[in-house]
């Protein structure tokens, strides 16, 4: 399942993660990292930027990036 | 004495600028976001027999360094001289922060490591063992808490012991088939005559596998690169083979994280209490409420900054215009009595009155960055700004730039693309600094009723904002095709802020604005001052005088007196370049006193105020004691009022702010239309206004 499908406040276990680099280093190194779990926080009205957080770490971010995410519950 | 240099390191946020304050008493400035410090700063300490010099480095997330301010700090890892690494990170977020450190262990060089913020985890019931965590990474670690001083002299004690012990213990290695790759392809490296050192040589062949240009570029001259090339490409074959991954990266990457997770299940008790920020974020940054609540907020700041700040505003006034009454009369007629009460008093007092309403506003601005709103401001803002071209990340500078332009210039350093980055810092001048809050203040405080006040400056603020938007949208469909780069940003906890920290921020504000007014001020006041006194002319003065001598009734030798005045001025220096220049501000209903305090602006927006000052000064001749107020209002329409509020919100900001931006942009061709677009852009608009409100009959 996508981070972009999950209801807020549910959580999983990330599986995947495609994004092109450098911005795929970027989350990882922001603890976006295969086998981390991962909460969806929040996100905007019109569900353009997302808050999610994982391993202790509130992260922001845009649709097109959280749609990369894949968990596993 | 024996020197030693050691660099902070560590992600965002972690406190490393707050350890240096609490190591050395510095000043450096701290916030609870990512990106504060942007460029490297240094203190420097003594203990024993030791001169130390801790350099404070921008945080970077990991060494793939992604925005410019990021790449600061690796340039300065990989090519500067430096003695030890204190590497800091957060203990409540110890796993995301030990794959840097993992990174940084890759050097093999002294390093120490300090886990700070203990006092928060402990508050949530967790905590770490420092002993295990040393004994497993095999390098010093001292838990502290920048904000209790717990732990920090121990850094320094830790930090000599290292550096005379010289060598790094570090036992960690990772996956037996990639350290064999390593030990191959760093024979090669250590083929080269340039390279003795089987530590750097381990690192650069790392990097290399992951791919990292920076490194690149330093091996490329050597001569055994092709040889280095090639093996580095079987290599990279092997490894994504044998791992079944896309790159070598994402080897290097699962195989930190899960070197991280293990360390981290051996010496970290986890927390239990739900934290606060969650159950503040759920009203702060509600999908409904959230963009309102921050709306409410920014309202409520300029009304306070308006009416509180305005409580002794007039009193100020009032007392410097007696001070310079009773000044005149007490100094020996002549220039000195005239240049002191006639140009530097009043000016220097024009820019004081307004310290309160400053003051308040950077209040408010230090509570956005310190509380950790700041980011929630920039993810509820990001989609609106996406549509004009910009990220919510360049909401940080750009709410540093209501302070002041110049550190909000380099905090757009924390943007990677250099369009975003360059669209952000063009726009920048647009958010109105703190130095342009007297001459709004003072304009407001004439023109407009008290009951308004506060809305009408919210208003100019709000207006300028939204005017870089459009701006920023056009520059993007013109000049910068493409998308803004994508928005990742951390989202740090609430904290509480110190009143202490608070305090001294102010503190240091205050003093900094008062020196500016006795220095940089007084001195423009009195160029201007002697500017608009001289030359005499004697033939002027003495037609005057027998006039005077002549005149029949008291009221008729004040206006006499008055009119001398007047035309001594015009005739001055000031008044001729005022007279030149006149005809350029002409049609937007400026005198060549308006025009002339709009150019004095350039050199810094608070002299537009202490010139209307000393310019309404001198061309009086009497001993009223008038306010600058009154004066405005006598003097200068409601019109032309608006027009000079819009051209002070548009047109170039200081010599100071420009020259940040000259130093930050190296293209000729963006300096030179950073110079010219505001001013043309600031006079159209402040020429439509004007006419407008012709129109509609003001
Ligand atoms: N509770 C607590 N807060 C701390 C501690 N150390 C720092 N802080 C707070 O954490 C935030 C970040 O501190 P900074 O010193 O600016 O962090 P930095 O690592 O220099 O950040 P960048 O310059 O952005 O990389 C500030 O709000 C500090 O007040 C600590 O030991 N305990
Ligand atoms: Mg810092």
């Amino acid at each position: 399942m996508k981070v972009t499908q999950m209801k807020i406040g549910q959580s999983g276990i990330i599986k995947k993660i495609t994004a092109p680099e450098p911005i795929k280093s970027r989350l990882f190194a922001m603890g976006i990292a295969k086998n981390n779990r991962l909460q969806l926080l929040d996100h905007t009205l019109k569900k353009q930027t997302w808050e999610i957080e994982v391993e202790g770490t509130r992260i922001a971010l845009r649709k097109e990036e959280a749609e990369g995410i894949e968990v596993e519950q | 004495m024996k020197q030693i240099r050691a660099v902070m390191v560590g992600q965002p946020n972690v406190g490393k600028s707050s350890i240096i304050n609490a190591i050395s008493g510095a000043r450096l400035h701290v916030g609870n976001f990512a990106g504060v410090t942007v460029e490297k700063k240094e203190v420097t300490l003594q203990k024993g027999e030791y001169d130390i010099d801790i350099v404070d480095l921008p945080g970077i997330y990991s060494l793939k360094a992604y925005t410019p301010e990021e790449h600061v700090t690796k340039r300065y890892l990989i090519q500067e001289e430096y003695d030890v690494i204190i590497n800091v990170v957060d203990a409540n977020i110890l796993q995301r922060n030990l794959i840097l450190t993992l990174q940084l262990l890759d050097f093999r060089r002294p390093m120490i490591l300090v886990v700070n913020m203990v006092d928060e985890l402990e508050e949530k019931g967790g905590k770490i063992d420092a002993n295990m965590l040393s004994t497993l990474l095999g390098i010093p670690v001292i838990l502290t808490s920048a904000k209790e001083k717990r732990g920090v002299d121990e850094v320094v004690d830790k930090l000599i012991e290292v550096y005379e012990q010289k060598v790094c213990e570090c036992k960690l290695y990772y996956n037996e088939k990639i350290e064999d790759e390593i030990e191959q392809l760093s024979q090669i490296l250590l083929q080269s005559p340039h390279f003795s050192d089987p530590n750097l040589a381990r690192f650069y062949v790392i990097r290399l596998l992951e791919n990292d240009e920076e490194i690149y570029k330093i091996v490329h001259d050597l001569p055994i690169f092709l040889e280095l090339h090639e093996a580095l490409g079987e290599s990279i074959k092997r490894l994504k083979l044998e791992f079944d991954a896309d790159s070598v990266s994402d080897i290097f990457a699962d195989e930190r994280n899960a070197i991280a997770r293990s360390i981290v299940m051996q010496v970290m008790i986890q927390p239990q209490k739900e934290t606060l920020t969650d159950k503040i974020d759920k009203i702060l940054i509600h999908p409904i409420f959230g963009l309102p609540i921050f709306l409410f907020f920014m309202w409520t700041l300029f009304q306070i900054t308006f009416e509180v700040g305005s409580i002794p505003m007039d009193y100020i006034d009032e007392t410097v215009s007696n001070f310079a009454a009773w000044l005149k009369t007490i100094l020996p007629a002549g220039d000195l009595n005239s240049v002191i009460t006639d140009g530097v008093v009043p000016a220097v007092g024009a820019v004081i009155m307004f310290l309160p309403n400053i003051l308040i506003l950077f209040l408010g601005i230090n509570l956005l960055e310190q509380t950790g709103y700041m980011a929630r401001a920039a993810f509820l803002l990001d989609g609106f700004m996406k549509k004009f071209g910009l990220q919510g990340k360049a909401f940080i500078p750009l709410v540093s730039g209501f302070g002041c332009t110049v550190p909000a210039y380099m905090a757009a350093r924390t943007l990677k693309n250099p369009k975003d980055r360059l669209i952000t810092m063009l726009i920048l001048g647009f958010m109105n600094c703190s130095a342009r809050l007297p001459v709004y203040v003072l304009f407001i405080a004439a023109f407009f009723p008290t009951t308004s006040a506060g809305n009408v400056l919210f208003t100019i603020y709000v207006g300028g904002a939204i005017l870089g938007l459009i701006v920023a949208k056009i520059l993007r469909t013109i000049l910068f095709k493409g998308e803004p780069e994508p928005f990742v940003m951390e989202m740090p906890p609430y904290r509480f802020p110190s009143i202490k920290v608070l305090a001294m921020e102010l503190w240091i504000k205050a003093k900094l604005f008062i020196k500016k007014a006795g220095t940089f001020i007084a001195g423009a006041a009195m160029i201007i001052w002697f500017l608009s006194s001289y030359p005499v002319n004697e033939q002027l003065q003495s037609q005057y005088e027998q006039k005077i001598v002549q005149a029949h009734s008291e009221a008729q030798k004040v206006l006499l007196q008055n009119e001398l005045a007047a035309r001594n001025l015009e005739y001055s220096y000031l008044g001729q370049i005022g007279k030149t220049i006149e005809p350029i501000f002409a049609p937007l209903g400026f005198d060549w006193r308006l025009s002339v305090a709009t150019i004095s602006g350039l050199a810094a927006k608070e002299v537009v105020v202490s010139t209307l000052a000393t310019l309404y000064a001198v061309g009086e001749a009497d001993e009223r004691s008038d306010t600058l107020i009154s004066k405005l209002r006598e003097n200068i329409d409601f019109k032309t009022a608006i027009a000079l509020i819009i051209i002070i919100m548009i047109y170039s900001p200081c010599v100071a702010a420009m020259s940040t931006f000259y130093a930050e942009v190296p293209q000729w061709a963006w300096r030179a239309f950073y110079t010219i677009y505001p001013n043309v852009l600031a006079w159209l608009v402040a020429f439509g206004a004007y006419h407008l409100l012709k129109i509609l009959g003001y």
